[in-house]
Parts: C-alpha cells; sequence; structure tokens
C-alpha cells in the first residue's frame, strides 16, 4: 500500500538478531500506538480498542513481519474490535482517521477509485485477520477485574483518603497503556489487573491494612509475587520504549 | 502538584524516592516549588520489599502526571443504596473478611471510617426506658466492613425512635431479637459509642430511599449475605459465580460508579495526552468536511447540468449532493434556484432559508430570496392575498435593503392596500347611507306602492298600462329592498323579451328606468357585437371596469347624474335585443355589496348580462326562500352589485343603478302600488325567462348572483298577464318617445 508508509529505520549497533528482534517490537509499539490514537479520534470505548490490540498481537504471535503490511492489519483490526464488541464502526471513518494519520493536514480522501481500493483491502484484511485465529475473537479483557478490585479496595479505604488519591484513574490509565505490547495477551486478564492496580497504589504509597492474607493475594489466588513483579516490570520497560520510538 | 499527595508517596517509599524526584522532575518548576517543603517532611527509607525501584523511577518519571491536580476523578465518591433487586455489578462481601484481618485492627478501622450518616444494620439485645441497644451486624449502603463478630453495640435514644401510634409507648413497637437498620446519628470514636437513629433525616440526602426501622432477613445487604454463608468462598470464586459479573455492561456502570470519564482517555503515555490530540483530526469532524467536498462536487456537475438546460438530471446531482451531505449550503442554494427557475417558488423559499440558517452571509441564496419572496409577492397579489404578499416584500427588504424591485413592490402594494381600504371604506359608508335610505324610504315606498295601485287601477281604467307599468316600475325600483331585485329580474325579463326599451322619455325616466334597469340586465351593449365577446374576458373586463367604476361612481350617485346614468342604461336597453338568445353568462352577482355604484361606464357585456339575468332568475327561483329574503333585504347595492359582476352585466349595473337611482329619486313620483306588483311580475318575468332560457350558465358567480336574484324572485307570484302588459306599455311608452 503506498498509502502506508513503513518507517522502519536502520539502527545499526548490537546484535542482529537482537536488533531485528527489537525493530520488531518497535514496529508493534508504533503500531499499537497508532490502534490506541485512531481508537481516541474514533471515540471508540475502551473495551474495542483493547481488543484490537489484542487481536493484533495475537495475529503477529503466528504471522511474520514482513509478510504482512502491520498497519492494514491495525485498520482492520480495529474495524474488526468494533463489531465483536458491539461499538460498530464505519470502514470510511477508520480510512479518513488514518489517512490524516499518515498525512497530517491533508484533505480528506475523494471518492474515487482509490478510496474504494483502500475499503477493500481493510475488509479483505478483516477476512485475513479471523481466519488466522481460527474465529476465536473474544477475549476476556482484564478491565472489569480490576474495575471489581478497585470497588473492594475501595470499600477498605478511608473515603477521604480515597478521594484524595486518584488510584481509580491511575490503575486505568496503565491498564490501557498496557496494550502498547504483548503482555496484555500473554497473561491472565485477574493477573494484569491486579498488578496494574498494585502499581497504582505502591505509586501513591496507599497501605491497606494487613491481615493473614494480602489483599492482592485475596482478590486472585494463583497470582505470586513474582508475577506481580514481572507484570509490573514489563509495564515499565513499555513506558521505556515510548521514549525510543516515538 | 498535589503535595499532600506527594508526601504520602514520599513518606512510603523514603528517601530513595525523593531523590529520584529531584533529579527527573528538575525542570519541573511546580516541583521545585515544594521540594523544600517535602525534604523536611521525607523520612528515612524504611524497609521496604525490593523490586520497588523501579516503581520509584516510574513515579518520578510520571510524578508531573500523577500528582498533578487535574489527575484526579472529578465526581465525589457518593454511597449510594444498592438496589438488591438488581445486581449491575458483582456485590463482594467485605475484602477483610478474606483477608481476615485482626479484630482490633478491624474494630479500628471501622471507627476510623464510620460516619454520620451511614447505615448501620443490627439486632437488638436490649430495651430500656430510655432507648434500646443494637447489636451491629454489618453495615449496610455506605461502608462494607465486617462487623459482626466485633460486638458493636449502638444506642438508639428514645427520641430517635418515631412514634408508630399516638400515644403509646413507641419503643413497645420493638422487640429483642429484631432486625434493626438504622442511620448513624453520632460517633464518638474515643468513647467507642455510636448513637443510631430511626429517622431518615440523619441520613444523607443520596440514601434518602432507605427504610429505616424493622427489617428481615430478606432485606440484608448482599455483601453481608454473601459473606456470612460461605466463608470458605474464595473471593474469585464468590465474584465469578455472581450474575452482576456477567452483566456485559457492568464495566460502563462500574466506570460511572468509580468516576472514571472514559472520554477524557486517560493515559500515563506521554504521546497519548489530551493536548495532543487537534480536534480536527476526529473521525466525525474529518467525516463532516469529506462530505461537504463530495457533495460540492455533486453541485458542480449539478450546476453544469443546469446550465445546459438538463433540469432533470441537475435536479438529480442536487437531491445526491443533499444526500450525501445535509444542510449543504450550496446545494441547497442550487437546488432553490432551480426551483425557482421552474416556478416552484415555495419549495425555493424554502431551500432559500434553509442555506441562511446554516451560513447567514451567504450573498447569493440572500439575493435568490430575495428576488423569489418579491415574485411570491406578486403572485400572491394577483391571488388576492395582500397581507401575505406585504409580509413577503417586508421580509426581502429585511434580507437586503438595497433591493429596488422589493421596495418598488412594497410601495406598489401598499398604495394598493389603502386604495383597496379606501374604496372599501366607501362602500360601506355607502351601504350605510343606502342602509338609511332604504330605511326611511321604506315607509315612502309603500306609500308610493299604494299609489301606484291607485294610479295602475286608474291607469287600466285610463287604458293607459305602461304608465301604470311604468309607474310601478319606477317604484319598484325605488324600492331598494327586495322589490329591487324582484324588478331586476322583471325588467330583465321584459328587456330580454322586449328589446327595445331603451330609449325612454324622461317623464317616464324612473319608470322607465326600472324597467329598463330591469330590461337592461342584458348589458345594452354600444356594440352589437358585444355580446360575442367571451364570459369570462367579459368578467374580466367588467370587474375591472366596475372597480374603476366604483371609483368613479362613487361620486355619480346624485340625483345630478341620474339622467346620465339613465341615458346610459338606456343605451344599454339597446342591446338588449341581442341578448335575447339563450344562455348567457351567468353574471357573476355574488360579489359586491359595495357599490355597483358605478353603472356607468359599462356598455359591454350587455348581452351577457341579459342572458345571466335570465339565468339568474332562473337561479334565483332554485334558490331557497331564506336566501331569497336575504337577498331582498340586502341593500340594493348588492343586488346591484350582483348585476355587476355577472360578466356581462352593464345592464345590471345599469339596472342597480337605475334602483338606487329610483332610490333617490323615489320622492319624485313613484307609484308605489304596483311595487308589489312590479315584484311578481319580476318574478313573473324571471320563471318566464327560465322558461325562456334555461341558459347554461357557464360562470359560477354568475349562478351565486342568480341565486340572490333568483331567491328574490321566488317570492314573486309570477302573473304573466302583467308583465305583457308592462311590457306593452314600455313599447307603447318608445314608440311615444321616437314619435316624439
Amino acid at each position: 500500500m503506498e498509502l502506508v508508509g513503513r518507517s522502519h529505520e536502520g539502527r545499526g549497533s548490537g546484535d542482529v538478531a537482537k536488533h531485528e528482534l527489537s525493530q520488531d517490537i518497535k514496529t508493534h509499539f508504533r503500531v499499537c500506538r497508532f490502534i490506541i490514537e485512531t481508537g481516541v479520534k474514533l471515540r471508540m470505548r475502551s473495551m474495542p480498542v483493547a481488543t484490537a490490540c489484542a487481536l493484533y498481537h495475537k495475529f503477529f504471535e503466528s504471522a511474520d513481519l514482513p509478510a504482512y503490511e502491520p498497519y492494514l492489519v491495525a485498520m482492520a483490526a480495529i474495524y474488526l474490535a468494533g463489531k465483536v464488541e458491539e461499538q460498530h464502526l464505519r470502514a470510511r471513518d477508520i480510512i479518513n482517521v488514518c489517512h490524516r494519520y499518515f498525512k497530517p493536514g491533508c484533505e480528506p480522501l475523494e471518492l474515487d477509485g482509490k478510496f474504494w481500493e483502500l475499503r477493500d483491502s481493510v475488509v479483505h484484511c478483516e477476512l485475513l485477520i479471523l481466519r488466522k485465529l481460527n474465529f476465536q475473537v473474544s477475549f476476556i479483557h482484564p478491565h472489569k477485574y480490576l474495575l471489581h478490585y478497585l470497588l473492594s479496595v475501595r470499600g477498605l479505604l478511608n473515603r477521604h483518603a480515597c478521594a484524595r488519591t486518584p488510584i481509580t484513574e491511575t490503575a486505568w490509565a496503565l491498564l490501557k497503556d498496557s496494550y502498547h505490547g504483548p503482555v496484555c495477551v500473554r497473561h491472565r486478564p485477574q493477573h494484569l489487573a491486579l498488578s496494574v492496580l498494585y502499581l497504582a497504589m505502591n505509586s501513591y504509597g496507599v497501605e491497606l491494612p494487613a491481615g493473614e492474607a494480602e489483599w492482592w493475594q485475596v482478590l486472585c489466588e494463583d497470582v505470586t509475587k513474582a508475577e506481580i513483579d514481572a507484570i509490573v516490570s514489563e509495564l515499565m520497560e513499555l513506558y521505556n520504549m515510548e521514549a525510543r520510538c516515538t | 502538584m498535589d503535595r499532600d499527595l506527594l508526601r504520602q508517596s514520599l513518606s512510603y517509599h523514603g528517601q530513595s524516592l525523593f531523590s529520584l524526584l529531584r533529579s527527573e522532575q528538575i525542570e519541573n518548576p511546580d516541583f521545585n516549588s515544594i521540594a523544600a517543603d517535602l525534604s523536611k517532611s521525607v523520612p528515612q527509607r524504611r524497609d521496604a520489599p525490593g523490586g520497588t525501584s523501579i516503581v520509584e523511577q516510574f513515579v518520578a518519571r510520571k510524578a508531573d502526571l500523577l500528582f498533578s491536580p487535574s489527575w484526579k476523578s472529578t465526581s465525589i465518591v457518593q454511597y449510594e443504596l444498592q438496589e438488591e433487586t438488581s445486581e449491575p455489578y458483582a456485590v463482594m462481601p467485605p475484602l477483610e473478611q478474606f483477608m481476615e484481618v485482626p479484630e482490633q485492627e478491624r474494630k479500628d478501622l471501622f471507627y476510623r471510617d464510620v460516619e454520620r450518616g451511614d447505615v448501620i444494620i443490627g439486632r437488638i439485645t436490649s430495651i430500656r426506658e430510655f432507648g434500646f441497644f443494637v447489636a451491629l451486624i454489618c453495615t449496610g449502603g455506605g461502608l462494607e466492613r465486617d462487623v459482626e463478630d466485633l460486638e458493636l453495640t449502638a444506642l438508639c435514644p428514645i427520641r430517635e425512635v418515631p412514634s408508630t401510634r399516638s400515644h403509646d409507648d413507641p419503643l413497645s413497637y420493638y422487640q429483642i431479637g429484631d432486625l434493626i437498620r438504622a442511620g448513624v446519628k453520632d460517633v464518638d470514636r474515643y468513647q467507642e459509642k455510636i448513637t443510631i437513629s430511626l429517622h431518615l433525616s440523619s441520613l444523607c440526602p443520596s440514601m434518602g430511599k432507605t427504610k429505616l426501622g424493622v427489617i428481615s432477613k430478606e432485606d440484608l445487604p448482599l455483601h453481608y449475605s454473601r459473606g456470612a454463608s460461605d466463608c470458605c468462598e474464595s473471593y474469585e470464586k464468590i465474584l465469578e459465580s455472581s450474575l452482576g459479573f456477567s452483566n456485559p455492561t457492568n464495566v460502563d456502570v462500574l466506570l460511572v460508579k468509580l468516576g472514571i470519564d472514559e472520554t477524557l482517555s486517560p493515559s500515563l503515555m506521554r504521546g497519548l495526552q489530551k493536548k495532543h490530540f487537534l480536534e480536527e483530526d476526529f473521525a466525525d469532524n474529518i467525516r463532516k468536511k469529506q462530505s461537504a467536498s463530495w457533495a460540492l462536487k455533486c453541485v458542480k456537475t449539478g450546476v453544469d447540468h443546469f446550465k445546459a438546460g438538463r433540469h432533470v438530471e441537475a435536479m438529480n446531482e442536487y437531491n445526491k449532493a443533499l444526500e450525501i451531505d445535509t444542510n449543504n449550503v450550496e446545494a441547497l442554494v442550487a437546488r432553490g434556484a432551480l426551483y425557482a427557475t421552474k416556478g416552484s417558488l415555495v419549495k425555493a423559499i424554502d431551500d432559500f432559508e434553509l442555506a441562511l440558517e446554516t451560513c447567514p452571509s451567504h450573498r447569493n441564496a440572500k439575493k435568490y430570496l430575495c428576488q423569489t419572496l418579491v415574485e411570491r409577492g406578486g403572485q400572491l397579489e394577483e391571488e388576492k392575498k395582500l397581507v401575505t404578499a406585504e409580509g413577503l416584500y417586508k421580509k426581502a427588504l429585511t434580507l437586503d435593503d438595497s433591493f429596488r424591485e422589493a421596495e418598488d413592490a412594497l410601495r406598489k402594494l401598499q398604495m394598493h392596500i389603502q386604495k383597496t381600504l379606501k374604496l372599501r371604506e366607501q362602500e360601506m359608508a355607502k351601504e350605510q347611507e343606502k342602509a338609511k335610505t332604504v330605511e326611511t324610504s321604506a315607509e315612502k315606498l309603500r306609500k308610493i306602492l299604494k299609489e301606484e295601485k291607485r294610479m295602475k287601477r286608474k291607469r287600466r281604467r285610463s287604458s293607459s298600462s305602461s304608465s301604470s307599468s311604468s309607474s310601478s316600475d319606477a317604484t319598484s325600483s325605488s324600492s331598494s329592498r327586495q322589490k329591487s331585485k324582484k324588478k331586476k329580474h322583471k325588467r330583465r325579463h321584459s328587456s330580454h323579451s322586449h328589446k327595445k326599451r331603451q330609449r325612454r322619455v324622461s317623464s317616464h325616466g324612473y319608470r322607465s328606468d326600472e324597467e329598463d334597469a330591469e330590461e337592461s340586465y342584458p348589458a345594452p351593449a354600444n356594440t352589437s357585437a358585444s355580446f360575442i365577446n367571451q364570459k369570462h374576458a367579459v368578467a374580466q373586463l367588467f370587474e375591472d371596469e366596475r372597480s374603476q367604476g366604483m371609483s368613479k361612481s362613487s361620486g355619480s350617485f346624485c340625483a345630478s347624474s341620474a339622467a346620465e346614468v339613465l341615458e346610459d342604461s338606456r343605451g344599454r336597453f339597446e342591446d338588449d335585443p341581442f341578448e335575447c338568445s339563450p344562455c348567457p353568462a351567468e353574471p357573476g352577482k355574488a360579489k359586491d355589496r359595495h357599490g355597483d355604484k358605478c353603472l356607468g361606464s359599462k356598455p359591454l357585456e350587455r348581452d351577457v348580462n341579459g342572458r345571466e339575468r335570465v339565468a339568474h332568475s332562473d337561479h334565483r327561483k332554485s334558490d331557497t326562500p331564506h336566501m331569497v329574503c336575504k337577498k331582498r333585504v340586502s341593500s340594493t347595492s348588492e343586488s346591484s352589485a350582483h348585476r355587476r359582476y355577472s360578466s356581462s352585466s352593464a345592464g345590471s349595473e345599469y339596472s342597480h343603478k337605475s334602483e338606487t337611482q329610483s332610490r333617490d329619486i323615489h320622492s319624485q313620483g313613484m307609484s308605489s302600488h304596483r311595487w308589489s306588483d312590479a315584484d311578481k311580475k319580476e318574478s313573473r318575468d324571471s320563471r318566464r325567462s327560465e322558461g325562456n332560457g334555461h341558459r347554461s350558465c357557464n360562470d359560477y358567480s354568475q349562478k351565486s348572483r342568480r341565486f340572490s336574484e333568483g331567491g328574490q324572485k321566488k317570492e314573486l307570484p309570477s302573473n304573466l298577464v302583467d308583465i305583457f302588459s308592462q311590457i306593452a306599455q314600455f313599447e307603447k311608452e318608445k314608440s311615444t318617445k321616437q314619435k316624439k
């Protein structure tokens, strides 16, 4: 697609394989950033955006980057996610926003042959994703777990202290940002939710009363501290990557 | 940056965080300002679990976002009563229950957090005279705490118990062991005393629906019953087994409950901050622009079609454009122009107005709208909807002050309106006069009638039928009311039959006028060919002339002009012979009441008039009596009006005129006795004429006139003999005149 340009820049330093790997990771990061941005401009809710990212990550678990155009896959993933999560999007809107993403400040597309070609390619790619994922396109997302955990934790806190401390916003933001990387599909949703909450509480220094069991242990029994830490570190890595990729 | 938050975080993490913060946030002016404060309060680093260095790094880096005041949720945490029937999300038992927090800590926490206005559920342990004691079981609708085994008691004093019955002790309603839901009225943390109340006023307004007092086991809150039933169940199991967890929209519900706003899309990524998103990049804005440009393309092709004359294709293109982008200004203006060219002015106006709503400064739209409004005003003027037309012109002027045509048209119209108003007023005045004259002349007429009768008898004896008839005619004409019309009919008949009645000796003037009037109803035309005229054209001309004539004639009713009128009428009579042919156009007589005064200048259509009159008479006879009465009672002007409006009716005018004249001149000696006879004769005549010619009336207006006149005629008995005698008289008079 001449519309979508791939901005792979070679970085000379480091191991080639590692470099390639990180290059791919960077690409994925950028494309996920593209998905999330497009989601904001399309006024999508958090769940469809999460589904779109999850679809993308899952697709490229088994596919190679050179074979498929990642941005096209991303657009098709958004289109498909809207259908799955019942927030139907028009292909025309997706194409408009994406076109403007690559050519900022340009005029909207004309209704000509090029437009119809784009639309066709998005639709075809959607079918490709479906086939690649064996039509298993509904995911259980950590969002509802996180919200319920938040409720329970909030019950333990003093209401005024809770009002002062923006744990909910931070946790929610962390969860949404986690979709930049494959961490979202590599862990159980409960664990991811828990880790995010843990990080949020930790950041603000909020302490819960200690009981026989830790609160996070109570919320999800099969999680270990190590796992939480691992997830937290992955999240941190994502934030670090932002500085390097964009 | 929120100082308290920072302090809290720092106290948790310790010095290391502070140093990190210092290094990361070195450019942040907010931080620098409070750094000094913070350094004092930072404790020594305590034993923190490993791995927090990453977190600290993260916190330090994102401190400006994490601790910014705008990061907090805008909505205040409000406790609401949990709807027990529906479960939009999973309601979980208190977390401390799972955590197995030790009692003392729970107690402390409880006392720390319980506040006035919370809801408490407990069981009555003892009832005293000053109140009753309640052992707390759980909290309801606010805090969710596990307090059952804490053995806390609360007191509900007697004054907080609402009286259930008037004179009984309110406490008697309650028994030991009852489950009570109450609101916390007061908390004494140090002495660990809680006072509860059963009054709703003790609760905060959001909990207003809570039922306080005795409850049953089913009313116990879900979080309690869930937790109490099976304490061995894990949190996760309970969560996933509860119905609310499977609710697809529980995320949305909880977002609202927790106060997270999705539209703000919070993120800790630098690139995803709100400020980086341009409004025009959003999908709906791009769509709007795109639709506008696509629609514009269609409009352009449509305009090309329009210029080439292919209106249908142009309209199709415009409609296509409006489908793509409704309320597209250019498309609306172009379509409006097309409508205006085709003649659908109303639709054009709608389109232009819609375009101007969206874009009030569109030059073309304004221009076209002004033009179309003026054009439409012109149309309305023709339809006589003068006020609406005026409104439109004014509207056009408000839009564009310099629009010449609109100003001109408006002025013209206003003048026209004023004119018509004036004329109307005059006519009204005249009608009133006539009415007066009618009233005043009624008696005179009666006298005259009597005289006429006498004279008639005399004449009959003297064998001058003509004079009697003429007198009768005169009298009949003089009576402005019913008689005039009848006379008219009569005379028309007579005129039909006797074509040569035109020239009358002035002495017989009045009578002859009456007769002539009647006879001349078929419009004695100056030209013999006038009866060939088309009825419609005639009607139109007639009306025009009438209106003009009205103005003219308003002054002309004086007796001085009577003679002239008579002359005219006579002249009209001349055409009567031509009018004998059947099927005159039905004079549109239903029209004006106001002054047929201007009988003067309508020599046309007399033939038609005559025919119309006949038709009139036909129709009149068919009228209902009450119509007749009405018509009769109506002023002569009305009848004259009728005649006038008959497309043919110069004659009718004439007859009317003669009637009015006769009215005016009645004092000059009209035999009144023949009045009724005359009327009768009229009716007879009319009937006869009906018999002669059931002429098809082409003009509906004429028909209406006929109705009015025919009605009048109906009442009159027809006496053929009288009519014939009258006719004979006329002829005689004529001959005598000619001889003279």
